[in-house]
């Protein structure tokens, strides 16, 4: 372990963009985004949640994956590379990293998705305990610990007041410090006093939270029993606008869609995020199965707390980060529906 | 696949030449489709689908209706029914589409061995029944007595008319039973629609049924099967929805928890009464 | 407020025991001190959740339409701009009057969760106090006493219509107009000052945040077309790719799609994940109609005709003439 000087952070910056492309979580407007950090920029490490997740950096919004001519029925096809340098994320909470893993499950289970993974090998990421959980945070519902150092970072780091103290992880995490050491200083017995601290007052702030008793394993019931709630599904669905907020700003949604751009005789196939929460998510020539509001909602909300956990051995595909609780224009979120299907300790 | 050495995205296709096009039906048509090179483009077992791709047009998934012992080409029967196979349809020999595959599951034809085998096809439904009946009668010694059961709306509709009316009857301890679902002038055969004429030809419940063709049709016979006695293990059919990556990453063909373009689109009867009803 | 709150109850119980109504739309409160929402109610013993708080935000006329298609009467509360988004689906004809029930409720304006939390940062919120002209931000650790305009919506600030302007029965007192609704036009006076290009850089910067989620049409009172073109796969749009073009081409064709017709009611700006100031875009052509038509405002009664989506014969640009000239 090492620490930083806040004050020294300019020149990391500057010496990590060097090298490589670096993404900060950048204030622009009344949005964070993990953006590219170019000088003059600026950067907000005090805001827990980010406006939208980390997870356009692996998996774009929208991502050309072929170019192609169609001249009269005579084709030619040219795969298009995945475009993007290696890169540095910093700013990582511990729920945002837990999300990389869960859209590994999907993307680099066989056959494996080459953009994704071309995304996931070029980037290092270096996460960052969460010294002000938000109200919306619940995030260990799900086993996260926002003030741990979180499997799946290259590198750890904590606030501790007037520097971060940075653990690497991984080699490469280890080999992005050896490269900017001249910044960092060896850490002694008051910066481990100091990062214990950090650590149990993240701890206090966690166990203060609102959703602190969110318990999934309360929910009963089998796949068929939860999915035939219809009066809870409904419940929600009446007021839902079927906008795509809360697919877009999961951080684990990964449902896409492919398109293609149309020119004259040539053109390009993409891929773009997508939404069931639209009604034309599943529509086909001959029909669809998914014909109202309730049955999208539904097949939203089974995805994540029933029928991922069955294909991934019980991960839910959920991280608790909020940010659906947060911006759903009708508060439609996750805890809500937690709750109404049982997963709430009453004990606590 | 994990190597380097093909480090091909798995969304991207293949040109495929169509090499011949036989029109079925007024809204059937069966392509004959080979790869740039003339030869099949992939090797593939029953039940199994392929990707085609009009780029710009778009992209959509067909049962593969040959059997995996043709080892000169695939083929596709094709109704149409929408912007692609709108397309489709228009395309003469000598173009060329994009495709990939093979995906899905597939009919387990290992299980099925010395079985007596019960096809029970609707409408469009034959084409994957097709690409098993022919791998069964290429092996024909491996399995038992084989009765095809296929109806479609007028004898205009009935899809590979070569097969169901002069191949197939003359096979080995094989029958067809044709039923369509409106009286018409030019037929002397069964009229009704298929789960009732399935009932009314007394098969006896030893033997495996495999259903396929439109949801109505498929859900009517499967109550008939269990009229007759079949048990839920013992009766395969196919699902199908839309679908856009092939390869259970794009998250629309789910059923529950079951992906039907990864999973499926085969599913044995016992496995589909576990999954909501959402199809 | 609690005294709105009793009587939201009290009115809605009654219509629903008489049956006046088969159902009754109204915000209900979740578990954070700014989560109140739609809620849609058709037993009268449900009728004890409903609130009227600081947070009831939502525009609830639009949830009519679909609504209708449902029920024969439904009984909803409306706020200044709730009822010129009703008088406006009336002139859309997506609605019939006689199928609704109005209960109007004079709106002070509503607090931004967004403004508050920037004020009390990282402080855990727990509760917002009212008082006669300002409000106290209560956390754990202290109170922070602020004015209304520090908390309120921008939206609320400048609005023009606190009071409902159409109702069969208003719940309390009307209020006095906000005294900054001069102001409304304000940010985009600067806008305009811009240069092309510095204006041009200005959307651009704002589209680029854009994550195509449709909130703001899914919200918008204007936009209630049956079918979205950029829904339509068969309109040669690639509604789903996130591209400069494809961004600034969606919220273009939006904003001219409900001009004359957009009441201003901010939602869209609201909603939007990315912060873009879309009302902005409407609220520019509102004001070109006001300088080229005289002062309009939508929704301020169902049958004036609105410019821009009326035709007369004796218009000096009409569509009738070749090319419009």
């Amino acid at each position: 372990m090492k620490k930083i000087l806040k004050t020294k952070l300019p020149e990391l910056w500057q010496k990590i963009s060097t090298d490589f492309d670096l993404f900060l979580p950048i204030e622009k407007n009344k949005t964070l985004n993990f953006s590219l950090w170019k000088d003059g920029e600026k950067v907000n490490l005090d805001k827990v949640r980010t406006t939208t997740s980390s997870k356009h950096l692996v998996f774009p919004q929208t991502e050309t994956y072929l170019k192609f001519k169609n001249q009269n029925n005579k084709l030619s096809l040219k795969a298009v590379k995945a475009i993007g340098d290696e890169y540095v994320i910093f700013g990582v909470r511990p729920c945002d990293v837990k999300s990389f893993k869960l859209l590994d499950n999907i993307f680099l289970r066989e056959p494996v998705d080459t953009y994704y993974r071309e995304h996931r090998d070029r980037g290092t990421i270096i996460s960052l305990a969460c010294t002000n959980p938000e109200d919306t945070c619940f995030c260990s519902s799900f086993g996260i610990d926002a003030s741990s150092a979180p499997l799946g970072a290259d590198v750890a780091a904590w606030d501790v007041g007037d520097s971060y103290i940075w653990k690497p992880q991984s080699e490469k995490g280890q080999k992005l410090m050896d490269s900017t050491k001249e910044l960092f200083t060896d850490i002694d017995e008051k910066d481990i006093q100091n990062l214990e601290k950090e650590k149990s007052n993240i701890q206090e702030k966690l166990e203060d939270l609102p959703f602190n008793n969110i318990d999934l394993s309360k929910i009963k019931g089998t796949q068929q029993e939860i999915f035939d709630k219809e009066e809870i599904w409904n419940e929600f669905s009446e007021r839902c606008l079927a906008c795509g907020t809360c697919s877009y700003l999961c951080p684990t949604c990964h449902c896409y869609d492919l398109q293609d751009y149309k020119g004259n005789n040539h053109g390009e196939k993409f891929r773009c995020w997508d939404s069931c929460m639209s009604s034309d998510f599943t529509l086909m020539a001959h029909g669809n199965p998914r014909t109202t509001q309730m049955q999208r909602l539904r097949q939203r909300f089974m995805h994540k707390l029933v029928y991922y956990p069955k294909n991934h051995k019980g991960d839910y595909s959920c991280v608790g980060c909020g940010r659906c609780v947060d911006r759903c224009p009708v508060h439609i979120d996750i805890v809500k529906i937690i709750k109404k299907l049982g997963g709430e300790n009453n004990e606590l | 696949m994990s190597c380097s050495c093909h480090d091909q995205d798995p969304l991207i296709p293949q040109i495929a030449v169509i090499k011949e096009v036989r029109v079925d039906t007024h809204d059937v048509t069966t392509f004959k489709i080979v790869d740039s090179f003339g030869k099949k483009p992939f090797e593939f077992l029953p039940g199994q689908c392929a990707m085609i791709s009009i780029p710009p047009i778009g992209e959509a998934i067909f049962s593969i209706t040959s059997s995996p012992t043709q080892e000169e080409y695939i083929e596709c029967s094709i109704k149409k029914c929408g912007t692609v196979t709108d397309y489709l349809h228009e395309l003469e020999p000598g173009s060329e589409v994009g495709v990939r595959g093979p995906y899905g599951n597939n009919f387990p034809v290992e299980d099925l061995k010395n079985k007596d085998l019960l096809f029970i096809g609707g409408g469009i439904g034959l084409a994957p029944l097709r690409s098993v009946i022919n791998y069964v009668m290429d092996n024909r010694e491996d399995f038992g007595v084989v009765d095809i059961v296929y109806g479609a709306r007028t004898p205009g509709d009935l899809v590979h008319s070569n097969d169901i009316f002069d191949v197939w009857p003359k096979e080995k301890e094989t029958a067809v039973h044709l039923t369509v679902d409106n009286v018409s002038k030019n037929w002397n055969g069964h009229v009704g629609f298929v789960p009732n004429f399935v009932k009314t030809l007394n098969f006896d419940n030893n033997k495996i049924a495999l259903v396929c063709g439109p949801p109505i049709m498929i859900k009517y016979t499967l109550q008939a099967l269990e009229e007759m006695g079949f048990k839920k293990e013992q009766v395969y059919t196919t699902l199908e929805l839309k679908m856009k990556c092939g390869i259970g990453k794009c998250g629309r063909c789910n059923i529950g928890d079951k992906y039907v373009c990864k999973d499926g689109p085969v599913f044995r009867c016992d496995e589909i009464t576990e999954l909501p009803n959402e199809y | 407020m609690e005294n709105i709150t009793k009587k939201i109850r009290a009115v809605a119980k009654q219509a629903l025991i008489d049956k006046e109504v088969d159902k009754i739309l109204g915000w209900k409160k979740g578990d954070l001190w700014s989560d109140s929402y739609p809620v849609f109610i058709t037993k009268p013993e449900d009728t004890d959740t409903l609130i009227w708080d600081l947070f009831c935000i939502n525009n609830l006329s639009k949830f009519l339409i679909k609504e209708l298609t449902k029920h024969d009467k439904i009984g909803i509360f409306i706020k200044g701009c709730d009822s010129t988004s009703f008088n406006q689906l009336l002139k859309d004809n997506r609605i019939n009057r006689d199928d609704v029930v109005l209960y109007g409720i004079p709106c002070e304006g509503m607090v931004d969760p967004e403004k508050v939390k920037k004020i009390m940062l990282n402080e855990r919120v727990r509760e917002i106090k009212k008082h006669e002209n300002n409000f106290t931000l209560i956390s754990k650790n202290k109170n922070i006493d602020v004015s209304g305009e520090e908390i309120k919506y921008d939206k609320c600030i400048t609005c023009i219509s606190p009071n409902p302007v159409v109702y069969d029965q208003l719940l309390s007192d009307e209020v006095e107009n906000s005294k900054h609704s001069g102001d409304r036009f304000k940010r985009i006076e600067e806008i305009e000052a811009m240069s092309p290009d510095q204006r041009y850089n200005f959307w651009k910067g704002e589209f680029q945040r854009c994550i195509r989620c449709n909130a703001c049409r899914d919200i918008c009172p204007a936009c209630s077309c049956v079918k979205c073109v950029f829904d339509n796969e068969d309109a040669e749009v690639s509604g789903k790719a996130k591209t400069e073009g494809e961004d600034t081409f969606f919220h273009l064709v939006r904003a001219y799609h409900v001009a004359g017709r957009c009441v201003d009611c901010g939602e869209c700006a609201r909603v939007c994940p990315a912060g873009i100031p879309l009302d902005l875009l409407n609220r520019k052509i509102i004001k070109d109609i006001n300088e080229v038509y005289g002062e309009f405002n939508a929704g301020m009664d169902s049958t004036t005709p609105a410019p821009l989506v009326t035709f007369k014969l004796e218009d000096t640009d009409t569509f009738s003439k070749k090319g419009g000239k």
